[in-house]
């Protein structure tokens, strides 16, 4: 609509036939706007995908530039160590875990601060604040927390619930450290969650629910018919991201266990972390790391088969 | 909330009953909230305050006048800390801009032009969110070592950018979408041009999308360790995340008082962007579709 009107009202600067070439003015200034993101976008992720796949067919040192040809070597060595499987399995527990408690957490949240009429702003402020801080903090904070010196959750688990023993170091304990990663987590990223619901929440018109109560729905139906669907698209949307960043997930878990104890909380993104930078098996890692690509992708279209949250967004709009 | 004739309430309850029962749960769980939310918070502003001496030997919970104390915060203007603040703050602040820049004139594209494959490119984008950091990173020292990239913070702004671009993109392209076409041809015809309508019309108005976008640019910056940790190997250029774990490493004695005292800097500009800017940043998220 513009093109047409466009062309007779605005002095062009230079002269430049565009009703002579094969590509409209308009073709021209559109590709140009994203041409930024094009760039970006092969420099950051196509370029270093393709760099994986090139490296992961090749053994390479980490600090040795010799590039030795290994053909598919690599992919079989992966799928042969036992650590690839149970990496996998506990990044899988890791996932789901923390998306459902975000998720639960994150909605409960947003309902909540949704709701309230006193100490909404500053409320909402520090509830965010946990998403805003750098993930170092909430780790130092929680190894501080958790630490037998002096820790004061520590001296709660061990002596109030008895959960450990009073010297124990829980983020150091097979049992408990895959459920701590998943609790602090939840701390920090559930808000994720709750801005995106607590935003939906905020543009349903009041009218809606004035005119349900007018028919008589009590809360739960109005909960039900007006608030749900409302959050639907989005929700699904949310959960597709977090259970991505939760697979990928890699500085909270390094910064609080470094995959320990053992190999209790390694999961993919610390396996591939480790065998660059401790075995420096460069080649393998990126095997691992195409492997894990290929994974979230299939994934990511199983999900997409299944809910369709785009086909539900759109419809929504 | 008067109303003439109640509905009916839930499990057979009255109206009042149900009202009373509501306000029950919101007071109970605004209590939780309050102290899971803003208990770490307390907790490390506490220690912060408090002597160190006293933090390695027992549990304080407020510092009383006798152990109280500012003196954890001289650990800021060691030089070491102070390099990775600043470098913190200069990665954010290129980051936000970036991102700001890059996905206003994107999500203008895609709103307003017509170009073909528009819709798949936007697809496409999303594919990004797929890519680990680590899957991304370990490739990126390798590449960013051979372009002269590796160790520098533009590089890692570069990086970052890349990162929080898809989600800016969408986002600035369902906002744009909600403006009204007409502003901007109403300028036209007053003789405005294309980039005179979008940088004087469509800008303004973008403000929210705006400000969301660079809160999650910010976040995601402020945030990163992955890449920084990767990215920039060498101790002078490092930022605040990496840094503060490699000196926890070599220094035997960094006391848990001075790391509270760093973590509470780092954390007040955050709370103040979530205090000021919220009624922004949820605005710029309402739009329904990314």
């Amino acid at each position: 609509m513009a093109s047409e009107t466009g062309e007779s009202i605005r002095p062009g600067r230079t002269y430049i036939p565009w009703d002579d070439l094969p590509v409209k003015r308009e073709t021209v200034a559109g590709v140009g706007t994203i041409l930024p993101v094009v760039v970006l976008y092969l420099l950051i992720a196509v370029l270093p995908i393709a760099f994986a796949f090139w490296a992961s067919l090749h053994h390479i040192h980490t600090l040795n530039p010799e590039w030795q040809w290994a053909g598919l070597a690599n992919y079989r060595e992966v799928l042969n160590i036992s650590t690839f499987w149970g990496s996998l399995w506990r990044g899988i527990i890791y996932m789901v875990g923390s998306t459902l408690l975000q998720l639960a957490v994150g909605l409960w949240m947003a309902l909540v601060l949704n709701r309230i009429t006193r100490g909404q702003k500053l409320l909402t402020a520090v509830v965010f604040t946990a998403y805003l801080i750098p993930t170092i903090i909430v780790s130092l904070v929680a190894m501080r927390v958790f630490d037998p010196a002096g820790g004061v959750f520590q001296m709660m688990g061990a002596e109030w619930f008895g959960l450990w023993g009073g010297r124990e170091a829980p983020l150091g304990s097979r049992d408990w450290a895959m459920r701590l990663l998943i609790l602090i987590g939840t701390w920090k990223f559930a808000v994720f969650v709750t801005i995106f619901t607590l935003a939906q929440l905020r543009a349903i018109p009041d009218r809606f629910y004035e005119a349900a109560k007018v028919c008589g729905a009590n809360r739960w139906q109005m909960f039900r018919d007006i608030t749900l669907p409302r959050l639907m698209g989005i929700v699904l949307v949310v959960v597709l991201l977090r259970s991505v960043f939760m697979f990928n997930k890699f500085d909270i878990i390094w910064q609080l266990t470094e995959g320990g104890p053992g190999n209790a909380t390694t999961t993919l993104p610390v396996l591939a972390y480790k065998t660059v930078y401790t075995d420096q098996a460069y080649g393998l890692a990126n095997a691992i790391s195409v492997v894990m690509f290929l994974f979230l992708l299939a994934s990511a279209i199983v999900y997409f088969k299944i809910f369709n949250p785009s086909e539900e967004v759109e419809t929504t709009t | 909330m008067s109303q003439s004739e109640p509905p009916g309430g839930i499990f057979g309850l009255s109206y009042d009953g149900e009202m009373r029962v509501t306000e029950a749960l919101k007071l109970v769980s605004t209590a939780i909230i309050v102290i899971v939310g803003a208990w770490p918070i307390y907790w490390m502003t506490q220690l912060a305050f408090t002597q160190y001496g006293t933090v390695e030997s027992s549990v304080t919970v407020f510092p009383t006048p006798d152990i109280f104390t500012f003196d954890n915060f001289t650990v800021l203007t060691q030089p070491e800390m102070y390099t990775y603040m600043f470098n913190t703050v200069v990665v954010a602040i290129g980051t936000i801009v970036t991102v700001v820049l890059v996905s206003l004139l994107a999500g203008y594209g895609l709103a307003r032009l017509e170009f073909p494959q528009k819709e798949n490119f936007a697809r496409i984008l999303l594919i990004g969110y797929l890519f680990s950091p680590i899957v991304i990173g370990i490739p990126l020292y390798q590449i960013w070592q051979n372009i002269g990239l590796l160790g520098t913070r533009t590089g890692l702004i570069i990086a970052l950018s890349a990162i929080s671009m898809p989600f800016a993109v969408w986002l600035m392209w369902k906002y744009i979408m909600t403006i009204p076409a007409a502003h901007e041809e109403a300028a036209w015809v007053d003789g405005a041009s294309r980039w005179r309508g979008f940088r004087d019309v469509v800008v303004p108005q973008c403000r929210p999308a705006i400000i969301a976008a660079a809160l999650f640019a910010f976040a995601l910056a402020w945030n990163d360790f992955t890449f920084a940790q990767i990215l920039l190997p060498q101790t002078d250029t490092t930022t605040f995340a990496p840094g503060i774990l490699r000196a926890m490493g070599q220094a035997q004695f960094l006391p848990d008082a001075y790391l509270m005292a760093i973590s509470l800097a780092m954390t007040l500009p955050p709370l103040l962007f979530a205090y000021f800017m919220q009624s922004y940043l949820l605005k710029g998220f309402q739009v329904r579709a990314l």
